[in-house]
């Protein structure tokens, strides 16, 4: 087994903080120059024009100066392992920017008419087709523009389809006590309540589901939403039945696909009776996170839901050309301008092509084993309430640990997670799904040396913790600043820079 | 290639760690009966050179504004922006980079968000903007969840003239929600504050005013907002054009409380409408309210300048059902490429930027009325988008045009403007990426087809 030495960054106090542009700005100076104007002018009427804006500029060298020193301020997947849980931190492969920028692809108008836009229509199309094949489901809906804008969607959709049915008296949504903040937010947006189901060991716990389908009425019930693996990085054992009782209740199986990595090519949602879910495209498909965006999230769902789908949707006629349909008589009408994230669905297209279905598998296989293993290597240090393989309880693409012992000889879960920041490790996912808990998802694309030197880094604060616990309660002590003022922040927020004089 | 970097003595040494013989039996919780174990249906899988030529082929088969003379806006504009945004915004630093929820870790992306906050502030003339929303229009449905979040009234004006895409999806966002929308009607093109007036009540949480709007006409925003604020807490909501805003009186001036756009046309390319940038700027009053992240500036223990998100008991990952929004991921990059322009152009530049868009608007207007039977639709101010009416059949028009490598602008019936009109305009816009040479090139087109 390797051995990796474990190197830290240098000291906070060699690296100066970069200034803002509102004090690098340099008057008469910009970036880029404009060609003269090569019209006649035209007068502008006084009335319209504004008392003029303060915007920055200087040097062009000194802009790329800026954010030169600013990227060199953050970690990356790039350049730092990034176990976040549930956000899948993966491999972001450079052939997917070079597709999007393509200009065929870069330059079109959202509004060209489809005769012009044939092969960026075929893309669509046969990003659709996958996605639906992925899913084991009907239809897909490229429109919702992130993961949350998807739930949003297709909880829209499940409404119409009841309002269509004369069920409009179903405005509560369940939803497990582990699940993403999204989900009962993305409800209030469509107008429904939601009622919580209880987990019991990152399980669905069955009788409760029951109990609580009785106490509101199963005819009041518009679906269930659940994320598999649950947000405790477990595959539900229970969730065929968990459709069949759903189902029963006359409800739909709504699946957050959050988790999607361990299931890819292994599972499909629509096979064990899903009746709508959401992708990350920013997540499964290797889309950039970008520092917070751009997602993207499509939705697949039964034949029985695909009227009410968002329009416009990408075609293919008789003869093979592809066209928009903008006409679905039942649709829930529009969801985002245009027609969704094509940048990212590029990526996504891209990233599913060069996987195919035995990459796919493997993708999802190897994230598991690569959790799995981390789990292992360190369960006798760091307290994993839900895994054991000495009893056959595994986990999927990420575990939860809750240190307890660790935490008790006088450490903050924040202790440690800033600790990792001086080893050059983002901090997992804390204090989710559980309190005093990380959740660690390695993703697929680390190396085992990359997981070797994590299991070295986790170990060594773990020592640290006994032999210097003042390093760890102090950290981070060479990151590019100590700990934020988080408190303050939000006490006297501090939104926009106010020049001092 | 699924970019695994495992070989076979990796795994075998991992799963002796784990204590197993097989990676199946990780899988043993799930139950045969649901496995899909035929194997996906797709195209197998193909190599990195392979999807250079498909990719390369597919966007060869597309036809646009690199190599057509585009005059199509209706909130996606065909601008300039300085190469060196393609360049930085490849750093994987800033790519590959997660929500900035470790401050310590992301001071770089989380300083650039304040500077974008700041500069959407300023732009728009206003006091706070938050950290970007998916596109323009759910930009506008939050503003308009925001408005009456805060007033607790439910009742939206809508001018007639916003962007039919946008007035779509507020009906989408609102439908559940037992907010009633009212549409103002229009005269000319444009919305009379006397039909603010005569829709104004108690029950009403915002007015929304687009300008310039669909029609590319410049809206009356201090005479509608005048007669808003009328009405105690009634907010006034601008949906802007950055771009304008360099120029034109902003949102602010105009006396808007929340001003919301498409961020696009700040160094954003067109993408076939996505991805794009939502703004969402207001009064400092809305900040505990405000929809999406927010990134404030603060200090770090040892005193030195520091910044992290901000007022996070605002959203959904903390307070779920209560949240303001469901809105998570926003659009990072889509706002780092909007800072790094808008960094380099500065207001002088920017201003430059919005006077060639009006000298080149304007002239394309002059020289296209000045063919026999061509009119301009509205008597009103524009600024770089205006409403011709050709005097024939603007659809095969629009198909004579594509074929000589033009793309004239859109038209305004049809299914893909909502239903906007009924009638035979066409909406021209014009950028400071058009050269007289090119329009001249249109104006003949256009002179030729009328004869």
């Amino acid at each position: 087994m390797t051995t990796v030495e474990v190197t830290k960054k240098a000291s906070r106090a060699d690296k100066p903080t970069e200034p803002l542009i509102f004090e690098k700005q340099v008057e008469g100076q910009t970036g880029v120059d404009f060609p003269p104007l090569d019209v006649p002018k035209t007068d502008i009427p006084s009335g319209t024009v504004g008392n003029g804006i303060s915007l920055p500029s200087f040097g062009q060298h000194d802009v790329m100066g800026h954010y030169t020193h600013l990227s060199d301020r953050n970690f990356s997947v790039d350049g730092n392992f990034y176990p976040l849980g549930s956000c899948t931190m993966k491999h972001n492969p450079r052939i997917n920017e070079w597709a999007a920028a393509l200009p065929g692809f870069s330059c079109l108008h959202p509004l060209q008419d489809d005769d012009t836009i044939q092969g960026a229509l075929r893309l669509l199309y046969e990003t659709r087709t996958m996605l639906e094949e992925i899913a084991g489901l009907h239809e897909v809906s490229l429109q919702p523009a992130a993961g949350a804008h998807g739930e949003f969607t297709a909880l829209k959709v499940i409404k119409a389809y009841y309002a269509d049915h004369g069920q409009s008296r179903r405005t509560v949504v369940l939803a497990a006590d582990t699940a993403h903040g999204t989900n009962p937010a993305s409800c209030t947006m469509c107008g429904a309540s939601v009622q919580t189901v209880r987990t019991v060991e990152g399980q669905t716990d069955l009788e409760h589901l029951k109990e609580v389908i009785a106490h509101v009425g199963a005819d009041n019930i518009a679906a269930f939403m659940i994320t598999n693996p649950s947000t405790a990085g477990l595959f539900d054992v229970n969730i065929k039945e968990i459709a069949d009782i759903i189902h029963e209740a006359g409800a739909m199986l709504y699946v957050d696909g959050a988790n999607m990595n361990a299931m890819v090519g292994l599972i499909r949602p629509g096979d064990f009776g899903a009746d709508a879910m959401h992708y990350n495209t920013h997540k499964t498909f290797s889309t950039p996170h970008g520092g917070g965006g751009p997602g993207s999230g499509p939705i697949a769902v039964t034949e029985t839901l695909a009227p009410y789908l968002p329009v416009p949707q990408v075609m293919m006629a008789d003869d093979g050309s592809f066209y928009l349909d903008r006409s679905r008589e039942k649709t829930i009408g529009k969801v985002r301008s245009f027609i969704g994230q094509f940048g990212v669905l590029v990526r996504c297209w891209t990233y599913i092509s060069a996987c195919g279905p035995d990459g796919l598998k493997n993708v999802a296989e190897t994230a598991v084993l690569n959790a799995n293993y981390l789990a292992a290597r360190l369960q006798d240090l760091y307290a994993m309430p839900y895994f054991n393989p000495s009893e056959g309880k595994f986990c999927a693409h990420e575990f939860v640990t809750v240190p307890r012992d660790l935490l008790d000889k006088g450490v903050t879960l924040i202790d440690i997670a800033k600790r990792m920041i001086d080893y050059g490790v983002h901090p997992p996912t804390m204090h989710w799904p559980v309190h005093d808990c990380f959740m660690v998802e390695p993703t697929e694309t680390e190396s085992k040396q990359a997981l070797d030197h994590f299991v070295d880094v986790m170990r060594a604060i773990a020592e640290e913790i006994s032999m210097d616990i003042e390093t760890v309660q102090n950290a981070p002590l060479e990151s590019d600043i100590a700990r934020a003022d988080e408190v303050g922040a939000a006490r006297k927020p501090v939104i926009a820079f106010v020049d001092s004089e | 290639m699924d970019y695994t970097q495992l070989n076979f003595s990796h795994r075998t040494e991992m799963l002796q760690a784990i204590g197993i013989d097989h990676v199946d039996a990780l899988f043993q919780a799930i139950p045969e009966s649901i496995r899909c174990t035929d194997g996906l249906d797709l195209m197998p899988a193909q190599s990195e050179l392979e999807l250079q030529r498909s990719l390369a082929e597919m966007a060869n088969h597309n036809h646009g504004a690199h190599d057509m003379i585009c005059f199509m806006g209706c909130g996606a504009y065909d601008h300039f922006y300085p190469a060196l945004v393609d360049q930085l915004i490849s750093r994987g630093e800033f790519l590959t980079a997660y929500t900035p929820y470790q401050a310590e870790a992301s001071q770089g992306s989380l300083q650039a968000f304040f500077e974008f906050q700041t500069q959407i502030a300023r732009l728009t003339g206003l006091d706070i903007a938050n950290a970007s929303l998916y596109d323009g229009a759910t930009a506008m449905a939050e503003a308009a969840l925001l408005a009456t979040n805060t007033t607790r009234r439910s009742e939206v004006l809508v001018a007639e003239t916003i962007h039919p895409e946008y007035l779509a999806v507020l009906r989408t966002v609102l439908s559940d929600l037992n907010i009633t929308i009212t549409v103002l009607e229009s005269t000319d093109g444009t919305i009379a504050p006397s039909t603010v007036e005569a829709n104004m009540s108690d029950a009403v949480a915002c007015v929304i005013v687009q300008s310039p709007n669909i029609w590319g006409q410049i809206e009356d925003w201090e005479g509608c907002f005048s007669i808003a604020h009328q009405t105690p807490k009634t907010a006034a909501i601008a949906v802007c054009n950055p771009i304008a805003c360099g120029m034109l009186k902003t949102p602010g001036e105009c006396g808007a409380d929340i001003a919301t756009g498409e961020g696009q046309p700040l160094g954003n390319a067109l993408n076939l409408g996505g991805p794009y940038l939502g703004l969402l700027a207001a009064k400092e009053s809305f900040v505990r309210k405000m929809p999406g992240r927010l990134v404030g500036m603060t200090t770090d223990e040892e005193g030195r300048r520091a910044f992290c998100l901000t007022l996070q008991t605002r959203e959904q990952h903390i307070r779920g059902a209560k949240a303001t929004s469901n809105v998570c991921t926003n659009q990072g990059l889509m706002a780092l490429r909007a800072t790094m322009f808008m960094t380099t152009l500065g207001s002088d530049g920017l201003k430059v930027m919005a006077e060639q868009c009006w000298h080149k608007a304007h002239y394309l207007a002059k020289e296209l009325c000045a063919i026999d039977g061509w009119k301009l639709k509205h008597e009103g101010e524009f600024f770089n988008e205006f409403t011709i009416v050709p005097p024939f059949d603007v659809t095969e028009f629009v198909n004579k045009a594509k074929s000589r490598g033009i793309l004239p602008g859109v038209t305004a019936s049809g299914r893909r403007m909502q239903g906007l009109s009924k009638g035979n305009e066409l909406i021209v816009a014009v950028t400071e990426k058009r050269t007289k040479q090119e329009m001249d090139t249109f104006v003949e087109f256009c002179k030729e087809v009328s004869a």
